[in-house]
């Protein structure tokens, strides 16, 4: 009986690869970019590059919360651009309230997202979509459809983003926030278990007496909110918001997730992982830049990254269905 | 005898450890309806599907017309002339007819790539009427009943004359469950007047039907056939006493801990109803008490256990849990108020496979590893341990997925996550679904413990032997409704015959 209970070690070490599969891959990375550029190692470069990584992280580390559950969000870049502008507008009269006003927008969105989800029974990926047209109609009608750009009294109220503490810029501080208060809810909270459980057998998790649906709101909840956090970040290091400043941030950050090690059919992973995705997807990014490569052309790279961390992460002899 | 058309020689199936066939040997003649009985687990569908060339046997071999065949997929069977009839009906509702007997061989209809309707139509015109259906072949599946779909089913596997020289054998796998009687009676005068196009292999467990259509029967027991001979020579009583065979020795169940019941009442029901699916439902369950609800597929007894766990809420009528008037409309509210459920399906709603052990485990009580709302890791690993100790779980740790248990262990993990979240009621569905002898003996000898402490426990087994040995008293439901009611004290244990007389 035991013989038949012990995991089979060939597939044992192959799980352990995976999972230390993305930090090996980010240290090549760092290696191969030192090697091609050595002032990349200049800790002041290092800085600027982990800054870049924080708000992409932010964005990241919300819609793990999602991927986890087996489900997708595709709405955290137009709910980053809408804060963006609600930012952007609300700071020069209310001050720190904007940012209070772009989180809640964030947070209506995520739930709005999560009820429609599980009240109607609709894929999370149709829901967030439509989603994601009414924010970006909301940023559009907002700004006028143009970037507004934050005033000198603004921007001296956001340095409490733009600055730094310690020498290391703040935003990587709220960066670190989010990671150790994102990992801990995962590993020591209900919702974080019941949210795995739900992604690796979501009606055995039922028919034990969780409730469901309320987890799942909880998660989008969680990924609006910190879509919008990222939204308020970037209007601060941009002084502007703008319903197009998170454009092709999307795939960048479910990139992140998945090659990070989350699985995108749920189960497994978590945020400590999307800290990794995050860093490797920008010193791709930052690679590309120092290769030369347009901009636009990255998300060529960034398309064929996450096709490839899928088809990598995913044991795909237990699917049998793929739609 | 002429040569027989199908052979199935010495035929060896496990699944995961557990032997679903042994050494299984039957034939099939021309133009013979071949009946195919047994209890749940005996091996039938196994046999069946088998035969469909969905499993591939690990041992044995199959002859047709003498010559070994082997069947690597369902099409290597249709090209042998082998067809099945699904249990589960396999039509696609949002297809017509048509397209549905020729789902897949589209091709001989198709000139340049296009299909020729008007072809496609009148092929399967004929195949309706072989079964004497009248139908429009155009007409969506979905909007036919049940009825016709079977005869649809089994035009389409008719259709495999077409595609073969060979002569057929067609599998029935339970077709008769959801039908009614005269609809049975039209699907088994039809059976009859294709014998001289097809032989026949029918799977059903109610016996009478069994005898009824087929010219020879096949009795399996515990994935062996234990008895073959023409149906005329045999009788009801006799294929069940067949079927069950074991002497019930009363060991077995462990019915020397069997204890009388406590007082307090922990579930009753006045007129319980949901639907069409059970009516007027009156019980009453105590401490420490097991009762067990017997029935035959359609009974409604699956539709009431499900009812009491918040999967199927109950329409009219009174469900009392605990002394509290409740209606369940979902799992959560059943489990807050002390219910568990060992659910049937233990890969699907059971356990989270692919999780480990520890989570499993604290599952439906994660509140009892909390402090200050946050998951005390290391509690929950020796709370976890203790299960593991206490129920005997088989593991090499408790860091083990649940998907590299054996049926036996996963089972004593669901029981040990109520038995965590301090259930009062249990319901056992189907408990000891595929599991090995040893195993369901662990299973038994935990129902004993359980009812010692004083949980109530519904329980619909797989097998009547389980169900009475197991329980204190025995509800048999017939068509929705309670039809009898047994003591089943230890000692004084009611018969099967009885019992199976209000079953069907």
């Amino acid at each position: 009986m035991p013989a038949t209970a012990v995991p089979h070690s060939k597939t044992l070490a192959a799980d352990r690869f995976r999972s230390f599969a993305p930090v090996l891959v980010l240290v090549a990375l760092v290696v191969l970019v030192g090697v091609l550029r050595p002032s990349f190692f200049n800790p002041e470069s290092l800085l600027v590059t982990v800054a870049d990584t924080a708000t992409l992280f932010i964005l990241a580390a919300g819609t793990t919360f999602v991927v986890i559950l087996g489900s997708i969000d595709l709405s955290i870049q137009a709910i980053c651009s809408l804060a963006s502008v609600v930012v952007a507008l609300l700071l020069p009269r209310y001050g720190y309230f904007g940012c209070l006003a772009a989180l809640a927008a964030g947070l209506l969105a995520g739930i709005t997202s999560g009820i429609l989800h599980v009240w109607l029974r609709i894929p999370s990926f149709i829901v967030t979509l439509a989603t994601s047209g009414l924010v970006v109609a909301a940023a559009l009608l907002l700004s006028q459809e143009r970037s507004i750009v934050i005033d000198e009294h603004g921007r001296l109220l956001l340095s409490c983003i733009t600055d730094r503490s310690l020498g290391v810029p703040n935003v990587i501080w709220i960066a670190a926030a989010v990671a150790v208060v994102g990992a801990w809810t995962q590993r020591y909270t209900p919702f974080g278990r019941y949210s795995i459980a739900i992604g690796a057998g979501e009606a055995a998790t039922w028919a034990s007496g969780v409730r469901v649906n309320r987890h799942k709101v909880i998660a989008f909840a969680c990924s609006g909110v910190l879509a919008a956090l990222a939204g308020v970040l970037l209007a601060a290091r941009q002084s502007s918001g703008s319903p197009t400043l998170a454009n092709e941030l999307l795939l960048p950050a479910i990139a992140a997730v998945i090659v990070g090690g989350t699985a995108i059919t749920g189960g497994a992973g978590g945020i400590g992982r999307t800290v990794v995705g995050a860093l490797i997807i920008t010193i791709v990014r930052v690679g590309m830049t120092f290769i030369g490569i347009n901009i636009f052309a990255q998300q060529i790279v960034f398309g064929l990254v996450l096709i490839a961390a899928v088809a990598l992460t995913i044991d795909r002899t237990k699917i049998v269905i793929v739609k | 005898m002429a040569e027989p058309l199908l052979q199935v020689q010495n035929v060896s199936k496990a699944f995961a450890g557990v032997q679903a066939l042994d050494d299984v040997s039957i034939e099939v003649q021309p133009g013979e309806v071949v009946g195919l009985v047994g209890e749940n687990g005996a091996g039938k569908s196994t046999l069946m599907r088998i035969l469909a060339g969905v499993y591939r046997p690990d041992r044995g071999i199959l002859l047709l017309s003498g010559t070994r065949i082997v069947l690597n997929s369902p099409r290597e069977a249709n090209l042998h002339g082998i067809g099945i009839v699904f249990q589960e009906q396999s039509l696609l509702p949002n297809l017509s007819v048509a397209e549905n007997i020729y789902l897949g061989q589209e091709a001989a209809f198709t000139r340049s790539g296009i299909i020729r309707w008007p072809a496609l139509h009148a092929a399967a015109r004929r195949q309706l009427e072989k079964v004497r259906v009248n139908l429009d072949p155009r007409t969506r599946t979905v909007r036919l009943s049940f009825a016709e779909r079977q005869m649809v089913e089994l035009a389409k596997a008719l259709a495999l004359e077409e595609r073969t020289d060979r002569p057929l054998v067609i599998l029935l796998d339970e077709p008769t469950s959801v039908l009614e009687q005269r609809e049975i009676d039209i699907l088994f005068d039809r059976v009859r007047g294709l014998r001289n196009r097809a032989s026949f292999v029918f799977v059903s467990h109610r016996l009478d039907e069994v005898l009824s259509v087929s010219d020879r029967v096949y009795v399996m027991k515990d994935g062996r056939v234990v008895a073959g001979m023409p149906a005329a020579q045999t009788s009801v009583p006799e294929l069940h006493q067949l079927m069950v065979g074991r002497e019930l020795h009363a060991q077995y169940y462990r019915e020397s801990r069997q204890q009388p019941p406590g007082e307090p009442i922990v579930l009753a029901t006045e007129g319980l109803s949901a639907g069409r699916a059970y009516r007027n439902v009156t019980l009453q369950v105590r401490e420490g008490e097991v009762l067990g609800i017997a029935g035959v597929v359609g009974s409604g007894r699956e539709e009431l256990t499900r009812t009491l766990f918040g999967f199927l809420p109950h329409t009219a009528g009174t469900l009392t849990v605990r002394g509290k008037r409740v209606r369940l409309t979902s799992p959560d509210q059943a489990a807050a108020l002390g219910i568990g459920y060992l659910p049937r399906e233990r890969r699907l709603e059971g356990l989270v496979m692919p999780l480990p052990i520890v989570p499993n485990m604290t599952l439906a009580s994660l509140q009892s590893v909390l402090r200050a709302g946050a998951i005390q890791i290391r509690k929950e690993r020796t709370l976890a341990e203790e299960w593991v100790r206490r129920l005997r779980v088989r593991t090499p740790g408790v860091d083990v997925l649940c998907m590299n248990l054996s049926g036996g262990n996963q089972q004593k993990v669901v029981l040990a996550k109520w038995m965590n979240a301090r259930s009062k009621l249990l319901i056992l569905d189907h408990p000891t679904r595929g599991l090995d002898v040893g195993a369901k003996e662990e299973v038994y000898d935990l129902v004993r413990t359980l009812s010692e402490q004083g949980l109530a426990i519904v329980l619909t087994a797989d097998t009547l032997e389980e169900t009475i040995g197991l329980s204190h008293s025995v509800l048999v439901m017939r068509d929705g409704e309670i039809t009898a009611r047994f003591d089943a004290p230890r000692g004084a244990k009611p018969a099967q015959v009885d019992l199976i007389r209000h079953m069907v």
